[in-house]
């Protein structure tokens, strides 16, 4: 890479050391508040800690914490559990997120306004679309059961948040609602990145509209469809709000994700060693995840 | 001519059909917020009030702290922001210009720290904040979210100052400006939207946080944010719907203004750094 125009300007070893002195204030911090933190919590979880205290000697070291996880039902059963609602989460998310951005992407009058719509459920907060879908799937007045019944689905009112299936559901649909505009919006911007001339081409070649679509669209939307699915499925693996508000990880754990667990165990319990040991499995999955991504991401989204 | 009009009305049916269900549940809030508590509880439930009550966000807010909530969440937004914004600027401009030992492990350690786990870092967090006397004290989440917000706008400005070209600095240095008043004279003026879209994002990062307010804060009523405060009120044993989602709407309204001033710079936003 050839020395840039600027860091050849005049003495270039001072702005080296310029470019140091303007790195230190975020180096800084960041070893404050991320890495010292991230340590910690590696070692909280090689300890038998119940309420992190710094102020006091370090616990003998013990991978008791694991020794436990890896025997407990209630972790592997939130393992299956996250994976369910990454794999189907992340699936509806693209097919909603796919589907709307094909769909505005077209010319159109009002264009502009449909984009916005369509993306909308992304300046919601998570709690507040937890509001809105709790007050939806209300046992006895939510429209959602109204509408069941009136449509002939079900003969009476179901109980969503008591039957573990219903309330899987209940956090799956929260959650696509919540995540699709992210992939809406990425899709768009990757749709716009395809050249005209493509299309045009393959028209005159007379290429009917589904096939510019599985042979053009898909083929040149794959490097942004990768990264955005590690994204989304990310975003989903760490989620915390969105469940614990809606249904705590209940009933009867149909819902206790890791994260979910990983708190339940830390703040309901106050085992943070045992809580820390869960967290620094999540932690290893996501370091996995975003290094996968950074290695295959595109250069020019 | 004829295929091209069905085409086009099939387009337009399907574009507000969608709209129209992924945006109810948007409108529903709305509804619920202005209808009575009692119509809320007959069937058939109906799609609009009779008598709107507009009254009801002037009430709820003389009922209940939302002012006091929706003020703790602007001060830590603005807290968090500002610190974030600060080092951010200085660490994007380095990272933008300057080629520093190391300065592309940090770069790949900060792409990282966006992916981290909440419910992790919440832990050795409260241990920290244990020990410096900051539970309970809005401090406490103004630093956590510092820890979402730098990863974000770190990387964001830095790939705003690329697009700046770089003889814009060596005209002002050649004309006697210092490079550090090179950046503060002539590129941050020049960056001033891109700045503007960065900060509201590292805004929305705070304002939408649930997971720290509830672990920091809960003990300490006078200091909740505007998430807390919410879903304490979904909480409650018998759950007023209209009320509730009165209070969400005044919460959900500063996000709402911001995306669609944000709309244009968002996929920047959400990619920033993906293209590392």
């Amino acid at each position: 890479m050839p020395r840039s125009a600027f860091l050849d300007l005049a003495r270039p070893s001072r702005r080296h050391w310029l470019g140091y002195l303007l790195l230190a204030p975020a180096v800084l911090l960041i070893a404050l508040i991320i890495v010292y933190p991230l340590f910690v919590s590696v070692d909280l979880s090689f300890q038998n800690v119940n309420i992190a205290r710094l102020d006091q000697p370090r616990r003998p070291f013990t991978t008791a914490n694991y020794e436990r996880l890896f025997a407990s039902e209630d972790f592997w059963n939130a393992c299956w559990v996250t994976f369910k609602l990454v794999t189907i989460v992340s699936f509806f998310c693209f097919l909603l997120g796919l589907g709307t951005a094909l769909l505005v992407n077209n010319r159109f009058k009002g264009q502009a306004l449909a984009r916005l719509l369509v993306a909308l459920p992304w300046a919601i907060p998570e709690v507040i679309a937890v509001v809105i879908f709790a007050w939806l799937f209300d046992s006895s007045f939510g429209l959602m059961n109204w509408l069941f019944i009136k449509l002939g689905l079900v003969d009476q009112t179901i109980n969503w948040f008591s039957s573990p299936d219903a309330a899987f559901a209940v956090v799956c649909t929260v959650m696509v609602w919540k995540g699709y505009p992210f992939v809406s919006i990425m899709m768009l911007a990757g749709l716009q990145s395809i050249p005209e001339d493509f299309y045009n081409a393959a028209k005159v070649d007379g290429a009917r509209a589904w096939q510019r679509l599985v042979h053009i669209t898909i083929p040149s939307l794959m490097p942004v469809i990768g990264v955005t699915l590690v994204l989304v499925m990310l975003w989903v693996f760490r989620d915390f709000s969105i469940i614990y508000v809606l249904t705590g990880g209940g009933p009867l754990k149909a819902t206790q994700s890791l994260s979910i667990m990983t708190y339940e165990q830390a703040f309901g319990f106050f085992k943070m060693g045992y809580a820390s040991a869960i967290g620094v499995i999540t932690l290893i999955v996501c370091v996995i995840a975003s290094r996968l991504m950074i290695a295959r991401a595109p250069d020019n989204i | 001519m004829r295929r091209k009009t069905t085409q086009h009305a099939l387009l337009y049916a399907g574009v507000v059909l969608t709209c129209a269900i992924l945006v109810f549940p948007i409108y529903w809030l709305v509804v619920t917020a202005l209808s009575e508590p009692s119509q809320l509880r007959q069937l058939p439930p109906s799609f609009w009030p009779a008598e709107p009550r507009w009254g009801v966000f002037g009430q709820i807010m003389a009922e209940r702290p939302i002012l006091l909530w929706l003020g703790n969440s602007a001060l830590a937004a603005i807290g968090a922001v500002t610190i974030s914004m600060i080092v951010s600027v200085l660490a994007g401009y380095s990272l933008s210009r300057f080629r520093v030992r190391g300065g592309q492990s940090l770069g790949l350690f900060i792409l990282t720290a966006k992916m981290l786990p909440a419910t992790l870092l919440v832990i050795p967090l409260f241990g920290i904040f244990r020990n410096l006397e900051l539970i309970g004290s809005l401090w406490s989440i103004i630093l956590a979210h510092a820890t979402l917000i730098i990863p974000f706008t770190t990387w964001m400005l830095k790939g705003y100052f690329d697009t700046i070209p770089r003889e814009l600095e060596q005209a002002a240095m050649v004309d006697g400006c210092s490079p550090l008043g090179a950046l503060v004279r002539v590129i941050l003026p020049v960056s001033a939207p891109g700045l503007a879209a960065t900060a509201l994002y590292g805004f929305v990062l705070s304002w939408s946080d649930y997971a720290y307010a509830r672990t920091f804060l809960t003990n300490a009523q006078g200091n909740w944010t505007a998430n807390l405060g919410i879903t304490t009120m979904k909480g409650e044993y018998i759950s007023n719907w209209s009320d509730i989602s009165a209070a969400s709407i005044l919460v959900a309204l500063p996000i709402l203004a911001i995306y669609l001033f944000l709309e244009r710079y968002l996929v920047g936003g959400l990619t920033a750094g993906a293209e590392k």
